[in-house]
């Protein structure tokens, strides 16, 4: 279910917070210089690092089936459509393919292709528990990290009782299958009112339980398991933070547009 | 940094989450003001997808941090489950190829029981978690489900989920904001062409009608969000309705602001 993929490699050994920022910077860096081609740069820093990795093939399929049905809809849009006035390049009967809609898909898309692919850089080489331990580790309360942690246990063996209610209902004779939306809500009460009743109701014993293991109270707890880190990791660290910072500093003062 | 720790704090949470809310209602209005040119032309206009993005992303934190500072176990408990509603309510909704999203049920529910903070705090992380294991391109959109969490709240705390024909209306409300705060992330970071050709369809009709980016995004955003967030708050107070009273009346929210109206004693005590 998660993106995480299973490795040795020296970028899955890394300290997740290392990696976190290195997502984050390069966001901002796309987001931060107005030059169509400058994500390109940055997606091609980012791939040496998959292919560090051994992520490549998981990466390169899910890029793929994000962005082939995006980078058609904004160019058909954002090509046909642009709303502001410009220079235009060709007719297409009543419609206008102008050269700032073009750019601003281009740009849009190269951005975001940044966007996402860092992100799934951090998820494919990150376990999402070991993301929250670290970040625990520097100070994110702790309740977040029991939520995050907590949800993605519990959606598989949710997803297991939503199918097994599935299974019963139609057993006993529920149509799941054809027939218009009305129909179609109309049979998802039977399924979906047994599943939330009654994970809902089993709240209460959590909560008991979580409340006889202190987990209300105060004060900073102690991490049994320590994420390595390393002095290089934390300069690289500065250093990026240090790049991005120089990108909204060129931004604000406007220098490269 | 931020920690649970009670004592010894001397800036006290409220003051993150009323000055996230400020910096995201600020993002809002700046960009809604001053209208900045979508394509990179120089000046400070061109920035718009990154103060969008840093905008939100800044006061989403803040208004996180803010309301997980000081919540009881109870509500922590709940988060998780309600959390999960979301997720699989959303892939079975796609399942049966309904035209709504409905992806929120849950956030509501814990807004409703628990109040705005945690109705907040839920929608975040719940699109966080959509976005470590569906899309990642759900991430930027985690302010808007921060608000309908809020929202929830707040018309619970106003006594919107007594009845249903008051339940429906604050659904509608909290979809129209829903659909005007994500409307700036649709049209400057995803370019108008959202993950469905649907939408993006409906953004290029209105842009083809003569509306800028924004305005094309926000006039999708209110079509579809609204009718969202009715049938959400809709099937939210039904399952509330449905819940033992035991577990309902069970959160000092729900107690303190009669979130379901006031319980007559089934037992006359004698005397009092």
């Amino acid at each position: 279910m998660a993106f995480y993929q299973a490795g040795d490699s020296r970028v899955h050994r890394l300290n997740p917070v290392t990696k976190l920022v290195f997502a984050l910077v390069l966001i901002i860096a796309a987001f931060a210089i107005n030059v169509v081609w400058w994500p390109a740069v940055l997606w091609l820093v980012l791939l040496p690092a998959v292919a560090a990795s051994g992520v490549f093939r998981p990466f390169m399929s899910r890029t793929l089936r994000y962005f082939i049905p995006f980078i058609a809809l904004i160019f058909l849009a954002q090509g046909l459509f642009y709303p502001e006035g410009g220079p235009v390049l060709f007719h297409l009967g009543p419609l206008s393919v102008k050269v700032n809609g073009l750019l601003f898909a281009a740009q849009t898309a190269l951005r975001l292709l940044v966007l996402i692919d860092a992100f799934l850089f951090l998820l494919l080489t990150t376990h999402p528990g070991l993301l929250m331990s670290a970040l625990t580790e520097r100070g994110m309360p702790p309740n977040i990290s029991y939520v995050v942690s907590a949800t993605l246990q519990i959606i598989p063996t949710f997803r297991a009782r939503a199918q097994g209610i599935l299974q019963a209902q139609r057993a006993r004779g529920l149509d799941t299958g054809g027939g218009g939306p009305i129909r179609r809500t109309r049979s998802l009460v039977p399924l979906v009112a047994p599943l939330v009743l009654g994970s809902l109701t089993d709240v209460e014993e959590r909560a008991v339980a979580m409340e006889a293991r202190a987990f209300g109270a105060p004060g900073r707890r102690t991490s049994l398991a320590e994420i390595p880190d390393s002095a290089a990791q934390k300069a690289a660290r500065w250093l990026m933070w240090a790049f991005a910072a120089a990108t909204l500093v060129a931004n604000a003062l406007g220098v490269v547009s | 940094m931020i920690s649970t720790a009670v004592t010894g704090r001397r800036i006290p949470p409220w003051t993150y989450t009323v000055l996230g809310t400020a910096v995201i209602l600020a993002t809002y209005l700046y960009l809604l003001i001053d209208r900045p040119s979508s394509l990179a032309e120089g000046g400070q206009g061109s920035s718009a997808a990154l103060i969008a993005l840093g905008g939100y992303l800044v006061g989403s934190v803040l208004v996180v941090a803010g309301a997980t500072a000081k919540l009881p176990p109870s509500t922590v408990a709940m988060m998780p489950v309600a959390i999960a509603i979301n997720v699989v309510i959303g892939q079975l909704v796609n399942v049966l190829g309904l035209p709504l999203f409905l992806d929120s049920i849950g956030t509501v529910i814990v807004g409703v029981l628990a109040g705005s903070a945690a109705g907040a705090a839920t929608g975040t992380l719940a699109n966080i978690i959509w976005g470590l294991t569906i899309s990642p391109a759900s991430l930027p959109f985690a302010v808007a489900a921060a608000a309908i969490g809020a929202l929830a709240g707040l018309f619970a705390r106003a006594g919107a989920f007594r009845r249903l024909w008051t339940a429906l209306p604050a659904g509608l409300l909290t979809g129209v904001v829903a659909g005007m705060i994500s409307a700036p992330i649709a049209a400057f970071v995803f370019g108008g062409a959202g993950a469905s050709a649907g939408r993006t369809a409906l953004n290029a009709t209105f842009q083809a009608f003569g509306n800028s980016l924004l305005g094309a995004t926000t006039l999708s955003g209110l079509i579809s969000d609204p009718l969202d967030k009715l049938v959400s708050f809709g099937i939210a107070f039904v399952i509330l309705a449905a819940l033992p009273a035991r577990f309902r009346e069970r959160s000092p929210f729900v107690r303190k602001y009669a979130v379901f109206g006031r319980r007559k004693a089934v037992l006359e005590a004698g005397g009092s």
